[in-house]
């Protein structure tokens, strides 16, 4: 049961950033009690980042900020006054937000930060961060964080982050959107032992999200806001609803994956262009015994490989492509035998694939706008001037960057705008085959939302054949006719994607569906797309 | 990572090599010319014996050439290490004072006037000064003695124009080279994004920077000392030639204009050595300072 | 970012007061080119004639920047040393650019591992410093190619640059995605070609100007550089050297118009976005 009076209770909070032109945040006020749970949800710009900066470090030099803040029953204080809040906090971040040293390993970072919040040796603060790191369930051993970030991965990362914030016993635990970048099945694991760890420390959770899954995972109050100000705010379960405002409507249904209807199969889908025949990938130094692949992908079809980080998604991926040798088998593409040819005809085939990653560096940052969209149609296409003109600022218009000057640099752009040109390259080179890696990594509700809604448009326009690469049941259900599952560098299960959804087999295929709670076939889940009359159950927190 | 210590090493070593063969070609490239397959046996040769020492003779004295050179070579390396203390002990404030703040940032091309300056144009007005300002007198042929010998005897002006004006040359060179390295290596540091995400973990900016980025300056700063050392061998050169030091560097300039290639090659030699002993080292440190994937 | 600083060029933010210093350090050569062009007509009087004015004058209206030892006007003498000091410096930047960064970007795609074998040995190289290798190349041909030899001297280092810049372009992810969709080997050179030349062209030329110049300079300065009659500026104040002490104007404005060239030449490489020079 919480606490009658807030824990901590924030009114009118304004700020200016210095030299801004508009307000970051106006106006806002919240409060949160002991073992509640308050969700900032909104877009990048939204405000959620400064309420978290200003808990944290205090508002930046020069910035012109506004309001008070109250602990408990102390009284108010005018804020920025002070970085200190007089409460004790911890800040958990996600595992992809470089808030660590590359170069130093995690354990000794973890532990300094620990001995400096709770004034304690760094021997004490390391035995303490095992001991946190040693209560969550499914976490990695201590010795495994003997490692820079960069060499481990997200999910142990996340895990040690957490155990850090665990170790300082908060009473206000403020947690910049940790699951944001997981995969879903990772951040419903990684959802559950956070609330498992409120119930037994007792901390109220202040959470800044982008996306509203965390909002459907963790429950509790939420804050929407938009452009600095407050839309809307109320537990989760009433405004994942119909019955709330369209704009935050609109960012629950950004998180639910498709509007229910999984892709026609094409009709006539012709000769098969990508044929895999007794395939079996080469792992240094693992087990060479390894599954043979067979499998054909027709014109037009459309392919998942679903799985998490490091499951061999991506080196099926890569060995359809011929970009990695393959131990055994034959690789068909477009009736061309890849194992025979030699780079530079491995090269004219290549023309013929698309890309569209969600890795922010896929794209040449010194290149403009213009450029990117030209390139595949000057190398590959002996185009006149004005037709390429012509066919670049078409797919320019159709992704929306019609509007941007065309000389700008991608590196000026945003994730939300190098994802939408990677489309629009995607657009002008007619590709028979697509690969689309992840696409929505890192973007926020409404920017997923656009690009998904892109993809769509380009899937059933372009008629390329699609091989889709993602941990994410829900976008693969949107967007794939069959999937291949992986785990472990192995094929767990395979299938059309409509037999995956409802009659899963392997008990890894259904851990994945489950961690999507909108998709039918999820065990023990309902579907529960907005529309939907049954409300998300909120958890016990004890508030109403 | 001890595979990456083993590239290194073999680096090092190659590099050797690759001076050792340089200075083979350099000698019998000075030499006239008779064709291209005796060319090439001549470099082996010059080669072969270059791996035991032997540089050839002195075309003037007639003694081993790495012998005259290696006579020579302490000088200027007193007068490198001099000047590279020197330019540590202005440098290395002077850079962290212009990276710190906008305003000073900011303030640093300007700074470039002083960068800008070269060697021969620093000795010219260090010695004007000394002789306009501090009243003091150039002599026409120093004397060959220690510095210590010359503050026993109060000869202030022989210390100053034999030591002390060389070695500001070159620490006034060294410095500059520091500060620029400095500032970019400060900049890089304090640009990195996680400065701000262990703030706002909770640890302070001076936990921050002294156990993360200072560390990373000093490593950067570190793999800089190739170029470091590489300025000071250029502004040794300059200021054994002005001050008249019987130095490595103003031999390599004798024996130029007489065309001694021997010693010319050696003296290449060791300035070579010289320069690869010091990066090997930098990059070591480096390495044990803040640890990094090789590329 | 600060809005007082700040402006957008091609949407990147860039702090305005670093542009500032470029286009001064390009105005300066620009106007430095401009002297050159017009020495002719700037200097009183021809390279190495003398006036008949009292030898080691010091400056004042009639000689403004005084007389050196010959009796020849400082002035003159510094605008035709200005002339020869631009157009070498200018020619050896040109070899550099040329040898060092083109090939440098070049050989990065040779096969069998070519181009790795050159970088190591253009690293062999560069453990001598530049002024002393230019020495050895002076010594090797003769004081008429000191231009050339500056410019092969200060190739070594601008080769390292572009290769090693070329390298870590070719194995770049975006890189690696274009050769996956097929974009052809040459197309990524161009690219980088183009994309380096419009970004960094200014830098590594500016850089490469100024260290030809200080080399040229010190070269003459030590006697191995440019031959009398053609006098440059450091070969003006190597032969000022024995009177300076009595006669500063001897030295002072000659070094002062080496020490503006050259900073002209580092405040133009301060390229916006990009490295401190």
């Amino acid at each position: 049961m919480s606490d009658v009076v807030p824990l901590l209770r924030i009114r009118d909070f304004a700020l200016q950033g210095a030299g801004a032109a508009k307000a970051e945040v106006e106006s806002l006020s919240l409060s949160i009690h002991s073992r509640d749970t308050l969700i900032l949800l909104g877009e990048a710009g939204s405000g959620a980042g400064a309420v978290m900066r200003l808990l944290t470090q205090g508002p930046s030099p020069g910035a012109k900020i506004n309001g008070t803040i109250q602990i408990r029953e102390r009284p108010e204080q005018p804020l920025g006054k002070s970085a200190k809040l007089g409460l004790r906090t911890a800040y958990l971040p996600g595992p992809h937000a470089n808030v660590l040293n590359p170069h130093e390993n995690i354990r000794s970072q973890l532990s300094l930060v620990i001995a400096r919040r709770l004034r304690q040796p760094r021997t004490s603060a390391a035995a303490e961060l095992d001991l946190a790191l040693q209560r969550l369930p499914g976490a990695p051993s201590p010795e495994s964080l003997n490692l820079p970030p960069a060499h481990v991965a997200p999910e142990a990362l996340a895990a040690g982050l957490l155990a850090a914030a665990m170790a300082q016993t908060p009473e206000l635990l403020l947690a910049d959107d940790p699951l944001g970048e997981l995969s879903p099945a990772q951040a419903q694991a990684f959802a559950s032992v956070l609330k498992a760890e409120q119930e037994r420390l007792g901390f109220a959770l202040l959470y800044s999200a982008m996306r509203a899954d965390a909002a459907r995972l963790l429950g509790g109050n939420l804050l929407v806001l938009r452009s600095g100000r407050l839309v809307v705010e109320g537990p989760v379960s009433r405004l994942a609803t119909v019955q709330s405002h369209s704009y935050t409507q609109t960012l629950f249904r950004a998180s639910v994956p498709g509007d229910g209807m999984a892709p026609a199969r094409a009709a006539a889908r012709g000769e098969p262009l990508l044929r895999a025949q007794g395939v079996q990938l080469r792992r240094p130094g693992k087990n060479k015994d390894r599954e043979k692949i067979t499998f054909e992908l027709r014109r037009g079809a459309s392919l998942g490989l679903i799985g998490e980080i490091g499951s061999g998604r991506r080196s099926l991926a890569r060995a359809l492509l011929g970009m990695e040798p393959v131990a055994a088998g034959r690789i068909v593409f477009d009736q061309v035998d890849i194992g025979v040819l030699s780079s530079a005809m491995m090269a004219r085939l290549r023309r013929r694939v698309s890309f569209i990653t969600g890795d922010d560096d896929a794209l040449d940052p010194r290149m403009t706008i213009f450029d990117t969209v030209s390139e595949p149609l000057r190398a590959h296409l002996a185009m006149p001037r004005d037709l390429m003109a012509h066919n670049r600022d078409a797919a320019l218009k159709r992704v929306g960057l019609a509007a941007l000057p065309g000389g700008r640099t991608v590196a000026s752009l945003t994730p939300f705008d190098r994802r939408r040109l990677q489309i629009a390259r995607a657009i002008v080179s007619q590709p028979l085959l697509a690969v689309i890696d992840e696409p929505l990594h890192g973007l926020d509700a409404f920017a997923q939302s656009v690009v998904r809604d892109l993809l769509r448009n380009f899937r059933s326009n372009e008629g390329a054949a699609i091989l889709f690469v993602t941990s994410d049941f829900g976008l693969a259900r949107a967007f794939c006719e069959d999937g291949f599952v992986f785990k472990d560098g192995r094929i767990v299960e395979r299938g059309a994607m409509s037999t995956l959804l409802h009659a899963p087999q392997d008990s890894h295929t259904r851990k994945l569906l489950d961690a999507v709670a909108a998709l039918p076939g999820a065990s023990g889940a309902v579907a529960k797309p907005i529309g939907a009359a049954t409300p998300v159950e909120p958890p016990a927190t004890g508030r109403a | 990572m001890w595979r990456i210590w083993l590239l290194r090493a073999a680096e090092f070593l190659g590099s050797i090599a690759g001076v050792i063969l340089l200075v083979s070609l350099l000698t019998v490239a000075a030499q006239p010319p008779h064709g291209v397959w005796f060319f090439a046996k001549d470099v082996a040769d010059q080669f072969l014996r270059a791996l035991t020492g032997d540089l050839g003779r002195s075309a003037t004295t007639g003694a081993p050439a790495m012998a005259v050179a290696w006579k020579a070579f302490p000088v200027t390396v007193q007068l490198i290490a001099s000047g590279a203390v020197l330019a540590l002990l202005i440098g290395l404030p002077m850079g962290f004072l212009l990276s710190a703040g906008r305003t000073l940032r900011a303030a640093a091309p300007l700074l470039q006037i002083v960068t800008a300056i070269p060697v021969f144009l620093i000795a010219l007005a260090l010695v004007w000064i000394a002789v306009r300002s501090f009243h003091m007198i150039a002599p026409v042929h120093p004397e060959d003695t220690s510095l210590t010998a010359l503050l026993r005897h109060g000869d202030w002006n022989g210390a100053w124009f034999t030591y002390l004006l060389p070695i500001l040359t070159i620490g006034a060179a060294g410095s500059a080279r520091l500060q620029m390295a400095l500032r970019r290596a400060a900049g890089a540091a304090w640009a990195a994004p996680y400065r701000n995400g262990l703030r706002m973990m909770g640890l302070g900016l001076l936990d921050i920077n002294l156990r993360f980025a200072l560390p990373e300056i000093a490593a950067a700063l570190l793999r800089d000392v190739r170029e470091f050392v590489l300025t000071l061998i250029s502004a040794a050169v300059i200021a054994e030639w002005i001050f008249q030091r019987n130095g490595a560097a103003d031999l390599f300039l004798k024996a130029i204009s007489s065309h001694d290639w021997a010693v010319v090659s050696s003296i290449l030699f060791l300035f070579a050595i010289l320069t690869l002993v010091a990066g090997f080292l930098g990059d070591v440190l480096a390495s044990l300072i803040v640890s990094e994937d090789r590329p | 970012m600060n809005g007082l600083l700040a402006k957008t060029d091609n949407g990147r933010h860039i702090p305005a007061f670093r542009t500032v210093i470029g286009a001064v350090g390009i105005a300066g050569l620009g106007l430095t080119a401009v002297v050159v062009a017009l020495d002719n007509v700037i200097a009183h009087a021809p390279a190495g004639a003398a006036h008949g004015a009292p030898p080691l004058s010091p400056p004042d209206v009639g000689f403004v920047f005084g007389t050196d030892a010959l009796g020849r006007d400082v002035m003159s003498e510094t605008v035709h040393a200005l002339a020869v000091s631009f157009s070498s410096a200018v020619f050896a930047t040109a070899i550099a650019i040329f040898i060092g960064a083109f090939a440098g970007f070049a050989l990065v795609r040779m096969p069998l591992g070519a181009g790795r074998l050159v970088r190591f040995v253009s690293g062999i190289v560069r453990t001598v410093p530049a002024l002393v290798l230019a020495i050895v190349l002076v010594a090797l041909s003769s004081r008429d190619f000191s231009t050339i030899a500056v410019g092969l001297a200060v190739c070594p280092a601008i080769f390292n640059r572009s290769f090693d810049s070329a390298m870590s372009l070719a194995r770049s992810r975006h890189a690696m995605y274009a050769r996956a969709s097929g974009i052809p080997g040459f197309t990524l050179l161009r690219r980088d070609l183009v994309y380096e030349l419009r970004v960094n062209f200014m830098y590594v030329a500016g850089r490469a100007l100024a260290a030809s110049a200080t080399i040229l300079a010190t070269l003459s300065f030590l006697g191995f550089g440019t031959v009398p009659p053609h006098r440059d500026l450091g070969l003006v104040i190597a032969q000022a050297r024995d009177s300076y002490l009595n006669a500063w104007w001897c030295v002072l404005f000659p070094a002062l118009a080496l020490v503006v060239f050259i900073l002209c030449a580092r405040w133009a490489a301060t390229d916006a976005g990009g490295e401190a020079s």
